[in-house]
């Protein structure tokens, strides 16, 4: 097997009925209502080979969950091919449920009123997880992921970071091969963020596991996925290496100076599009090609303490290229 | 089948995280009880009564016959599952190596296990205070008649409850509503829950005798009592037997196309 995910040509319409406000509205859906469909879903080909790392970027309401779920068997595909560790997830055999898991950031599958425990005993005997493997996967999960004082604890006592650290234990007992993760990171604090993102990476690693995951966070993506997918309004608009992602679609860097006198400033302008200046600082943006031939010209002209030349954040390229549409 | 013994039991422990909401259900079911028998009391106050060739011994054998068949037949937690599709926590299920009509089924009888310890300690503690007379079925056939009627009902209110809980497929927003005019006014009516359904007139009798309400409650306490018997009782357990077929057909059915449309939304 070398391909570990195989998506062709998915579409994915739904239908939903639509609801104008107010009272009126409610009566008048009733009535009369009024059906829309959405495509969520207009045409999505990737492949993913086994063990790769891959993020999904896009604004809300791209079809990047609706992916997921198609990929996890939860959504019927309106037409087109997916295939997951050679499955049709559709058809959700348990030798495929049994190699993969899904975690969504707001769904949880733990038992609310009792402790997180009973629910991995659980997930034990439905996954038919052996003994011995199950007690191994669980102590490594639980001292990863630091949660070896809270499993006696009723979830519902839990705070966010403790119960997405449950959840992911719970989804990963039986170790699955394809994970696709739905905003790991949300509504986590920045530590527990870190935390998470280091055991996603580590969980790729240590077990070769094929992983897509989707974010707007876009530290997770930097840090975890070397593969990003763009995708925007049903589409994608750019699959390949991060790093390929930025050059492509960002023709220019950033210079950053720090000045030891203010005289004659104005003329900076001279050099590239000022985007900052409150003294000692200057920030300019440069085309890519003449940024060496600006950064010496700054040097030779100005007097010049300290100098970096930066690319533009990630998360301006993917604004910006979601603002003109990007092309392939 | 070791997942579903897991199932049972963690279902067993949930029901006791809610304690006070369990001992209040228990509550109403025997304040429910006190009702019916006082009120029927009432009517046969006169000695030698007969209503509808019913006595007041025989009245009052249904009434507790009804309290034990009732904790076996209509504690179900398969209601929730029109919130599951509604909420989108169904995907939870769909995800993992596990039938979900197995699943639910396993934890109604869970909760059945549980109603029926305390119904039968109810049983006895009303027996003791108001000493009806009681009628003990003796007869083999009958109590196999029996025990087959009741597995029948758990199946049929089981499909029965699901197929309801379907709709939100479609209507997401109508889970309640169903559930309130099938499960509370059409089965409390017609299941026999309230009232023998052989005190209905001959016709109405004989159409809702066609439908599957009655093999919930009605048949197999009549069928206990002894008062349905040879052809009427095979007869009867056909059309319950039946009914449980086509019902399954027709959940399964629903199911495929229900599937087809989920939308997993929740995120």
């Amino acid at each position: 097997m070398n391909r570990a995910i195989i998506v062709d040509g998915l579409v994915k319409n739904f239908e939903i009925t639509e609801k104008e406000p107010g009272l009126t509205g409610a009566i008048k859906s009733l009535v009369s209502p009024k059906k829309k469909e959405v495509h969520a879903l207009r045409g999505v080909s990737f492949t993913i080979q086994p063990g790769e790392l891959v993020g999904f970027i896009g604004p809300n309401g791209a079809g990047k969950t609706t992916t997921l779920k198609t990929l996890s068997g939860l959504l019927y595909p309106t037409s087109g091919f997916v295939e997951v560790l050679e499955f049709d997830p559709w058809e959700r055999k348990p030798e495929f449920l049994k190699q993969i898991s899904l975690v969504m950031g707001q769904k949880n599958q733990l038992w609310w009123d009792l402790p997180a425990i009973e629910t991995f005993e659980l997930n034990k005997a439905i996954y038919e997880i052996p003994t011995h493997v199950y007690q191994e996967n669980l102590k490594e999960l639980v001292t990863l992921l630091e949660i070896e004082k809270l499993l006696e604890t009723p979830v519902r006592k839990l705070s966010l970071g403790q119960r997405m650290r449950m959840e992911l234990t719970a989804a990963l007992l039986h170790k699955p091969k394809v994970l696709f993760l739905d905003e790991p990171t949300i509504g986590l604090d920045l530590v527990a963020q870190q935390k998470m993102r280091d055991f996603i990476y580590d969980y790729n690693s240590k077990y070769g596991a094929t992983i897509l995951l989707t974010s707007h966070n876009m530290d997770d993506l930097v840090d975890l996925a070397r593969r990003v997918i763009v995708i925007n309004e049903g589409r994608i608009l750019f699959d390949g290496a991060l790093e390929e992602l930025v050059t492509k679609y960002a023709k220019e860097k950033i210079i950053k100076a720090t000045l030891s006198k203010e005289e004659g400033i104005a003329d900076i302008e001279k050099i590239g599009k000022v985007k900052k200046l409150a003294f000692p600082q200057v920030i300019l943006s440069v085309p890519r090609a003449a940024c060496a031939v600006a950064a010496s010209e700054l040097l030779q002209n100005f007097p010049v303490d300290d100098l970096t030349i930066e690319e533009i954040p990630i998360e301006d390229v993917i604004r910006k290229a979601f603002k003109s549409g990007l092309s392939k | 089948m070791r997942k579903y013994w897991s199932i049972f039991k963690i279902s067993f422990e949930q029901e006791f995280a809610y304690r006070l909401n369990f001992i209040l259900w228990r509550v109403r079911n025997v304040f429910q009880i006190l009702l019916t028998y006082f009120l029927w009391s009432t009517v046969f106050t006169g000695p030698g009564t007969q209503i509808f060739g019913y006595d007041r011994a025989k009245m009052l054998t249904y009434i507790f016959g009804i309290m034990i068949v009732r904790a076996l037949v209509f504690s179900a937690r398969a209601m929730d599952v029109s919130r599951d599709i509604a909420h989108g926590d169904l995907s939870n299920y769909l995800l993992k190596p596990i039938s979900y009509f197995k699943y639910w089924f396993t934890r109604d009888i869970s909760s059945k296990a549980l109603n029926l310890i305390f119904a039968v300690v109810e049983f006895g503690i009303l027996f003791v205070i108001l000493r009806p007379p009681f009628f003990f079925q003796g007869s083999a056939i009958a109590l196999v008649a029996f025990m087959a009627s009741i597995i029948l009902a758990i199946l049929i209110y089981f499909f029965l409850l699901f197929l309801i809980s379907s709709i939100p497929f479609w209507a997401p927003e109508i889970g309640w509503g169903s559930h309130f005019l099938v499960t509370v006014v059409i089965i409390e009516a017609f299941s026999g829950a309230l009232f023998p359904i052989n005190i209905l007139p001959q016709g109405l009798q004989s159409l809702v005798m066609a439908t599957p309400f009655p093999y919930l409650i009605y048949f197999p306490v009549e069928v206990y009592l002894g008062n349905i018997h040879g052809s009427a009782l095979t007869g009867g357990l056909m059309v319950a037997a039946a009914w449980t077929g086509i019902l399954w057909f027709g959940l399964n059915f629903i199911w495929q196309k229900g599937l087809k449309v989920y939308q997993a939304i929740g995120r």
